[in-house]
């Protein structure tokens, strides 16, 4: 066992049956189980954990439980782990981030020698200027910056959500959590109780809150036991609760898991952040909280030091001292700022125990090791003034310092929850002034810093969350007083102004940041004097620990310089996460829902590539990658001279039913229906009320009360949405069904389509007399209930054939083997958009966007003129009334041999953009490149001739035709 | 012998996942049912009493909406519940559930037997307008059904409303989003087996399974077939 190792009871949360091998920087280290990294390298002798983000100073372990930025590593291929918090496992590798050089001999500690020329926001007036060099800045910069290196072949963990539900959610499971807990769960509420640590009790677990260490360990003992024994309290252990939102929603932590938490009434129970003092070089390993001490004592069984200077502003120091003089620490002196006054149980103690106590003095300067590596020394010296020490030093050697000069509340989730803080001069902290409707605080963040005022504190708040939440809460506890001047020795636990600026400087304020104090006070000299702006500047609480440590002295430096108070000051906004959060956890298991068709397994079988259209999955072509555009082409010559076949299924289907259905087709639409006979179809064109196109289809009319509507396979499910929205203005006597995924659909197309329809459709006649072209019937085909719809998309004889999904791949099925014998192809999207290009339709949001109206797009033909309203008539009339701005046109190019320009190329005219192409094929049938095209309206008559810009800057011509470029009488769709 | 699916026309969206699992095929309503994943038969009981999904697909369903949503059903002799959102057992054992003052659905018995879809889809007649339609739930939703007593914690990974059964009652409804999708959700325990059904977009069967799955698989949850819950529920 390491010379640092205390034998048990020491180290509650380490296993000694169970050594732990790993490696850090390349060096093999030992521990046990339940030790985190930080520990068992302390254990081992090794203080240097990490080095600062711009001097790249070493840094060793300050809170010793994941407050702080100081024990940032690398675990494997995850960055940013807190050493302190991640406990060991056997083979980890764990290494150093922002190193050059390892973290042993850093060439970057370099920096630290250009500190005066690196002053507070340098950044933001070098590098910028001259411009040219600033390819080398930044390719300097990204080597220096950056925490961690990202593995982007890093296999994806398993990370998911689970949603949990509380009438009471206790945050922190320490005295005031635990009472809390036990007092709302008196009353039947159901708890959950939340701690980040593995065991309950917070700081019973480690502090000393008397002179004899055993009514903590044995109140502890009592309320964990009351709390398994309560039916109703669910603990969750090593879970963080990183936000608060809305309505008391708060994501917890746990493992590779987030909740996602509901309750009814939260109570914050999340204790205080031990504060550091500002002296010269307080940020060298070896310079701890005294908490952090006392976490590695007790929890880990480490002796942090041999030798501690112990700065004690508060009785909690002196508990730490009587913890380090219980773990073999040779205490040499114990450091207090404050006068002398009667002193505490605790104090007493330590006196009794021959350690010499220091008052109205702190450590002016750790003397720092050789590289900074560690401490040797404390100078010492008398406080003089607020932030004004002595010349006069007094060195003690040591090998440890530890400070506890008070307590910042961990008041984040409040913050979020926007309840209000105010600055109190009597605690020296910052206290809860008003909190929002269904949340309560207890304990250190409430201002009850004593054990017996933080148990009340939560009994209190237990009784009323409970309350809150509907319950019967019974008699409310009495309350008993808490804050300045109740705590043991009579004053606050928070030492007012711990911060002794050193004229040679290296006195950080922000550990993160490596600011120092000179570095604040030039930042508001140089106008930077609010706090928002201080920290932008500065970048003072932006980095990791987010100001847990710097936010509460850079104020008050911040309110002395500027002669305001602390509440005039003010802070900066705290906003969620409290800690960071890894993607895994946000993503979770990525729920991405993919739709598909009833024949999709078909299509993979038939070798289809294919591709995401919306949420669905459709073919874009058959056949393999290599021959991509042969593939295409043999689809489309199959539908112009034979017959092929595609999935229609995910264009929308929508039922209308009622009485009043073909009104409210009349007024979604701009065609008309009133007057449309059963059995046939129509084009709709749907506009919004700004007259823009959204969305076409067609709608079939199989009853008079009943029409059967299709949709774009992407807006389908606005169309239904925008039906829902404005039959609830109008209330016509119609209903509504969005039936898109109870039908599978297939077209059907090319001459040889009715021929292989008739082998298996007994019941329709499918004659074009007896089922003309836009005609619809409903029957059987391979025996299986169908509505056949004879329509044209493509431009070839063809049939939409709509039956219920379950049955889909049946139809497809028995489709090919009808058309076996006409060698029958299925053809996909790519094959289909050169097909109706032929035809000279357009596709919603291909050869529209967001601005087109029917004028523009040349679909006026598909405006009635004589119904009294459609939804988007009147801006329409006024569209057309203030004139065309531009015009969509068919158009060849002049020299065939061109390349084919690309949809979104622009059509120039001068210096004018007048336009863009938005679809554009080499039709095989017409052995041209063909395409539509926005141009000004003068451009738009037929043979006009415009310039589109290719790639590189081309130029080439094309020339407007009529449309459709294919089949312009439309014998062959008609047939 | 295991029917083949690819023998009927009509056929649940996830045939091939369960065939790949071993489901043994039966002819239900037209379609082919999973009925067991195996010979033992007591074994898949007990897993539908710990965690299990079952691909009901196959079993008739029906839909209707409209104004007159809950007379003319009423009128056919279906108990309604007069609250929405709660679904009331017939006494044929076919679950008629209230969506909406406009709007019912209608699953059939587990055991096949009762008729009621059939019947009441045959009841129904375009002429004269009767103000309500019906809607093909037959084929715009998948449906399963989950059971077993972790079957709360299992859609708590996958479902934000609280569906634990002290405060999801019996029969109530919960027309919300699992995984993303929009889905509905009514518990109705299969003898003294927690059990709900989860009717959603068939479109994204296959996406759905895999997230049930995978959900499942905390508590070694895995499919199981209808005999199974039948026997849960005799």
């Amino acid at each position: 066992m390491s010379a640092a190792r205390l034998d048990a009871p020491a180290g509650t949360l380490i296993d000694r049956d169970q050594p732990v091998e790993f490696t850090f920087e390349g060096r093999r280290h030992g521990g046990f189980a339940g030790d985190t990294i930080a520990s068992a390298l302390m254990a081992d002798g090794e203080l240097v954990l990490s080095r600062s983000f711009k001097y790249h100073r070493p840094r060793g372990v300050l809170t010793g439980c994941g407050q702080d930025a100081n024990s940032l590593v690398q675990v494997g291929d995850q960055t940013n782990v807190l050493a302190d918090r991640r406990p060991i496992e056997a083979g980890m590798v764990v290494e150093a981030q922002n190193v050059f050089g390892g973290l042993e001999n850093d060439y970057g500690s370099w920096l630290g020698f250009l500190a005066r020329f690196m002053p507070v926001g340098f950044y933001y007036k070098a590098f910028y200027k001259p411009y040219s060099p600033w390819r080398l800045w930044e390719k300097l910069f990204r080597r220096l910056t950056g925490l961690g290196v990202v593995n982007p072949d890093a296999i994806h963990g398993y990370y998911d959500k689970q949603y949990l539900f509380a009438d009471v959610a206790v945050i922190g499971g320490g005295p005031a959590g635990m009472a809390a807990a036990l007092q709302a769960a008196k009353s039947g509420a159901e708890v959950l109780l939340i701690e980040e640590n593995k065991t309950l009790g917070g700081a019973l677990n480690y502090a000393r809150f008397d002179a004899d260490p055993k009514p903590a360990a044995k109140r502890r003992a009592e309320l964990t036991a009351k709390i398994e024994r309560t039916d109703n309290i669910r603990v969750l252990t090593d879970a963080l609760c990183n936000g608060w939102f809305t309505d008391n929603w708060l994501p917890l932590f746990q493992g590779n898991r987030m909740f996602k938490l509901r309750a009814a009434a939260v109570i914050v129970a999340t204790g205080s952040y031990e504060q550091p003092m500002v002296f010269r070089n307080n940020d060298l390993p070896g310079i701890m909280m005294g908490s952090a001490a006392q976490r590695m004592i007790h929890l880990y069984g480490v002796r942090p030091g041999k030798r501690a200077v112990v700065v004690a502003a508060n009785s909690d120091g002196y508990g730490v001292a009587l913890d380090l003089l219980d773990a073999g620490v040779d205490v040499a002196c114990v450091v207090d700022p404050r006068p002398a006054a009667e002193p505490c149980e605790r104090q007493s103690a330590v006196a009794l125990r021959g350690v010499p106590v220091i008052h109205e003095t702190v450590i002016a300067e750790a003397v720092a090791t050789r590289g900074n590596r560690g401490v040797v020394g404390a100078r010492i010296a008398r406080i003089t003034g607020e932030g004004t020490l002595a010349k006069t030093r007094d060195r003690f050697a040591c090998d440890l310092i530890t400070v506890s000069v008070g307590y910042h509340g961990t008041a984040n989730l409040i913050h979020h929850a926007r309840g209000a803080m105010r600055y109190d001069e009597a605690e020296a902290a910052f206290v809860i002034d008003k909190l929002p409707a269904h949340l309560f605080a207890a304990g250190s963040v409430n201002s009850a810093y004593s054990l017996e005022a933080a148990l009340n504190d939560g009994h209190l708040a237990g009784w009323a969350a409970a309350k809150d939440a509907g319950f019967e809460a019974g008699r409310k506890p009495t309350a008993k007083a808490k804050g300045a001047g109740t705590m043991d020795g009579g004053a606050s636990p928070n030492y007012p102004w711990p911060i002794f600026a050193h004229p040679d400087g290296k006195d950080f304020v922000d550990f993160d940041e490596d600011l120092q104090t000179a570095d604040i006070l030039n930042a508001i000299a140089e106008g930077y004097d609010n706090i928002e702006l201080l920290k932008r500047f500065s970048t003072v609480g932006m980095g990791p620990s987010q100001g847990r440590h710097s936010s509460l002295p850079s104020v008050r430096i911040a309110a002395k310089a500027t002669g305001r108070t602390i509440n005039e000051t003010g802070t900066t906004t705290s906003r969620p996460p409290v800690s960071a959060e890894t993607f895994g956890h946000l993503a979770g298991r990525s729920f991405e829902p993919v739709r598909e068709t009833a024949l999709h397994h078909r299509h993979i079988e038939a070798g289809a590539k294919m591709m995401v259209a919306g949420q669905w999955m459709r073919p874009e072509y058959y056949g393999p990658a290599e021959s991509r555009d042969a593939n295409i082409r043999a689809e489309i010559m199959a539908v112009r001279e034979n017959v092929g076949i595609i999935d229609v299924s995910t264009l929308g289907g929508i039922e209308v039913h009622g009485p009043d259905a073909a009104e409210f087709l009349n007024r979604i639409y701009t065609f008309a229906y009133i007057k449309q006979p059963v059995g046939r179809a129509r084009y709709v064109l749907m506009t919004d009320q700004t007259g823009v196109i959204t969305d076409d289809g067609v709608a079939c009319r199989f009853r008079d009360n009943h029409f059967y509507v299709t949709a774009t396979t992407g807006g389908a499910g606005a169309v239904y949405q925008t039906m829902l929205f404005y039959n609830a203005q109008w209330r016509l006597d119609v209903c509504v069904i969005n039936s898109t995924a109870s039908y599978a659909g297939v077209n059907i197309a090319g001459p040889k389509a009715r021929d292989v329809l008739a082998r298996l459709c007994d019941d329709v006649a499918l004659d074009g007399e007896a089922l003309p072209y836009m005609g619809v019937r409903e029957g059987h085909v391979a025996g299986i209930p169908a509505r056949i719809i004879r329509i044209g998309f493509v431009g070839e004889l063809g049939y939409e054939i709509h039956v219920p999904s379950s049955q889909g791949e049946a139809l497809w099925d028995a489709l090919m083997d009808a058309g076996s014998e006409e060698n029958i192809l299925p053809f996909g999207i790519e094959a289909q958009r050169v097909l109706r290009l032929e035809k000279g339709h357009i596709i919603i949001n291909q050869d529209t966007d967001g601005l087109t109206h029917p004028h523009e797009a040349d679909m006026a033909w598909a405006l009635a003129r004589k119904k009294p309203y459609f939804v988007g008539m009147r801006s329409i009339a006024i569209q057309l009334a203030n004139g065309l701005e531009r015009k969509l046109v068919g158009f060849i190019l002049v020299e065939p041999d061109d390349p084919a320009p690309k949809e979104c190329h622009l059509v120039i005219r001068g210096t004018e953009i007048t336009g863009r192409v938005t679809s554009c094929a080499r039709s095989e049938i017409l052995n041209k490149i063909i395409g539509l095209a926005y141009v000004a309206p003068d451009q738009s008559e037929i043979g006009k001739r415009f310039e589109i810009k290719i790639e590189q800057g081309r130029m080439i011509t094309a020339e407007v035709v009529a449309l459709p470029f294919y089949d312009p009488d439309g014998k062959r769709q008609e047939m | 012998m295991s029917l083949s699916p690819q023998d009927k026309l009509s056929r649940s969206p996830l045939y091939r996942q369960l065939a790949e699992l071993g489901a043994e095929f039966a002819e239900v309503s037209g379609t082919a049912c999973a009925m067991s994943f195996g010979e033992d038969l007591e074994a898949e009981v007990e897993q539908a009493n710990s965690l299990a999904i079952c691909d009901l697909s196959a079993l008739p369903r029906a839909g209707f909406k409209g104004r007159e949503a809950q007379s003319w059903p009423a009128a056919q002799g279906l108990v309604i519940s007069p609250d929405n959102n709660m679904s009331i057992l017939q006494d044929d054992g076919s679950l008629v559930a209230r969506l909406a003052d406009s709007e019912v659905l209608i699953l059939s018995d587990l055991a096949c037997e009762s008729g009621l879809c059939a019947a009441i889809t045959e009841a129904w007649s375009p002429d004269p307008d009767p103000g309500v339609y019906p809607v093909p739930r037959a084929d715009t939703n998948c449906w399963f059904m989950l059971s077993g007593s972790h079957a709360d914690a299992m859609f708590a990974k996958i479902c934000g409303v609280d569906l634990r059964p002290h405060k999801f009652p019996h029969l109530a409804i919960a027309q919300t989003s699992i995984a993303r999708l929009n889905g509905i959700v009514i518990r109705a325990d299969a003898g003294d087996t927690l059990a709900y059904h989860l009717l959603t977009d068939s479109a994204s069967a296959g996406f759905i399974w895999t997230c049930l799955l995978d959900a499942m698989g905390e508590w070694g949850g895995v499919p199981v077939g209808l005999n199974a819950l039948r026997t849960l529920d005799t």
